[in-house]
């Protein structure tokens, strides 16, 4: 269980690793100093998805894990949950309060963009 | 090696990666060197060390923390109920140290804001540059006449964890079929809005199988409460026998109690109780107090950007102490907002500003060993207040049915085990 924790830790954070790459596929490519700052200190996007890791965590069960998936897969499933009811969970419920920005932020450093 | 530090180690590295990658120092996070600490290891001090620590890998994070296991609040009315081992509510800090935290064991006794000290019961002094308060909740002895510490063991509140929890438990067993068990519920704010009344329905859940001639009144100082629509459904589907509230218009509001004789007195009536459960009104762990960060409500104020108290610089404060409604006071809450301020914290120990974001709350409550309900809620801390986002949050739905009610208690369940290995595992 550890572990697990650890590793989920481990996936939370590393996202704004996922994100970047996403921008500069090669590691090496030119960023903004802005941006460099922001993802290096926690910022909007790290907070905001920080409200995920207390219900998600890497064990899954009748809450849905959140490693593996992709930006897009993410951002599909928020997106819906925000738009259509759904009595069975919170999600629908939560998800109204978040915008389309926050939910593309989210999705993008929660993501795994990697090999599955 | 563990595999905690291995865990620790990746996510280090990763941070590091993503700062050379953008052309920063990986020191631009990682050789911050801080004194972080934090007062309290339950939901928020725990999980607030932690990721003060993954956040601050090379500053120092202690967490004071009296007492060697922690006892959750959450699901512990289930073990009131009947329903779950008192053993399954327990925590320890000690994983805590695989991350890098160093847990001093003893009481925080004096907090001097300005000098940047903290006094711990064993004389030790800490100097911070950062303070984390996670103090809890005290209760205000002496507020409902004749409930004082003493009266705790006649008519326990089981409103922290523990050896209460585990005393209500066995007086009901005790009690004899067709007692009266009598619970009192505050006015707001307390710790766990809903709490009274998931305790109220687990309570007589048990006696509707066990003790079916035996009833629950619950008095209450207010006249309306947390799901308050998804309760009453509840109470009169399952326990229209079992189960009385009487709100504050009807004489509900308890203004003493005689622990000796077991009776609870309303402006009304005087009513001899078998097992008498007090939920008495309260304030921030005495500590606060102590630190000056508490007002003259009992409750700490702060900004809602980075949880520092606006009475004392340099001292951030989570959870149920803090004055952060709309935002409740639930392990939820305190668990988001600790690693909110953990970023936060870490922002300016990078010498920058409080970010704005958006943070929510999900509190389950069981209305019956297999069934739950849920109220959520978004906020925002834009310009430093907390504010409900419009349009979101709520209640589970009215017309639910059993089989969302059993899904509910299944996902409370798993976000038990979720939160709790966030911030104990």
């Amino acid at each position: 269980m550890t572990r697990q924790a650890g590793r989920w830790l481990a996936a939370a954070l590393m996202g704004a690793v996922a994100g970047l790459s996403a921008c500069a596929p090669d590691g090496a490519g030119p960023v903004e100093e802005k941006d460099a700052a922001a993802l290096a200190v926690p910022g909007r996007t790290a907070q905001l998805a920080l409200a995920c890791s207390g219900c998600h965590g890497p064990s899954g069960g009748a809450i849905v894990s959140l490693e593996g998936y992709s930006k897009a897969e993410l951002s599909t499933a928020l997106t819906l949950y925000k738009s259509d009811e759904d009595g069975t969970t919170v999600m629908n419920r939560l998800m109204r309060g978040y915008s389309a920005e926050d939910i593309e932020a989210i999705s993008t450093y929660l993501a795994d963009e990697g090999p599955r | 090696m563990t595999g905690i530090s291995l865990d620790r180690r990746t996510v280090l590295t990763g941070l590091g990666a993503a700062a050379a990658m953008t052309g920063l120092s990986p020191a631009a996070l990682g050789q911050t060197k801080a004194n972080l600490v934090v007062i309290g290891g339950g939901f928020g001090g725990a999980t607030a060390a932690k990721f003060l620590k993954l956040f601050l890998p090379s500053s120092s994070v202690t967490l004071i923390e009296p007492n060697e296991t922690y006892y959750a609040c959450p699901f512990s009315n289930l073990v009131i109920g009947g329903g779950r081992e008192m053993s399954a509510q327990a925590f320890t800090l000690d994983r805590l140290r695989g991350y890098g935290v160093d847990i001093v064991r003893a009481r925080a006794e004096a907090v001097d804001g300005a000098a940047r000290t903290v006094t711990l019961s064993d004389g030790s002094t800490l100097s911070w540059d950062r303070l984390v308060m996670s103090p809890g909740i005290d209760m205000r002895w002496g507020a409902l006449e004749g409930y004082d510490e003493a009266a705790t063991e006649a008519m326990p509140h089981a409103w922290k964890a523990g050896t209460q929890t585990t005393l209500l438990r066995h007086q009901l067993e005790a009690m004899e079929d067709g007692g009266l068990v009598v619970m009192s519920a505050p006015a707001a704010p307390f710790r766990c809005p809903p709490g009274p009344y998931e305790r109220a329905s687990l309570i007589a859940n048990y006696l509707k199988t066990y003790k079916p001639n035996s009833k629950l009144l619950l008095l209450d100082a207010k006249d309306s409460f947390s799901k308050q629509p998804l309760f009453q459904q509840a109470w009169a589907e399952r326990y229209p026998d079992h189960l009385e509230w009487r709100g504050a218009s009807d004489f509900g509001r308890v203004v003493r109690v005689d622990p000796q004789a077991m009776t609870v007195f309303t402006e009304f009536d005087e009513i001899q109780a078998d097992v008498a459960n007090i939920i008495p009104p309260q304030k921030a762990g005495a500590i606060a107090d102590a630190a000056g960060v508490a007002d003259q409500t009992g409750w700490c104020p702060i900004d809602g950007l980075a949880f520092e108290s606006t009475l004392v610089p340099g001292i951030h404060v989570l959870g149920d102490a803090t004055i952060a409604a709309p935002m409740p006071k639930s392990a939820f809450s305190a668990n988001l907002q600790a690693k909110v301020c953990a970023a936060q914290i870490a922002r300016l120990m990078a010498g920058r500003e409080p970010q704005a974001s958006v943070l929510a709350n999900t509190c389950y409550s069981y209305i019956a060993d297999d069934a739950a309900v849920s109220i959520t809620g978004v906020y925002t801390n834009d310009g430093g207040a907390l504010t409900n986002v419009e349009g979101a949050g709520g209640l589970s739905p009215m017309d639910g049915g059993p089989a969302v009610r059993e899904a509910e208690a299944a996902q409370a369940a798993a976000w038990f085990r979720t939160i709790t290995a966030e911030a104990f595992g």
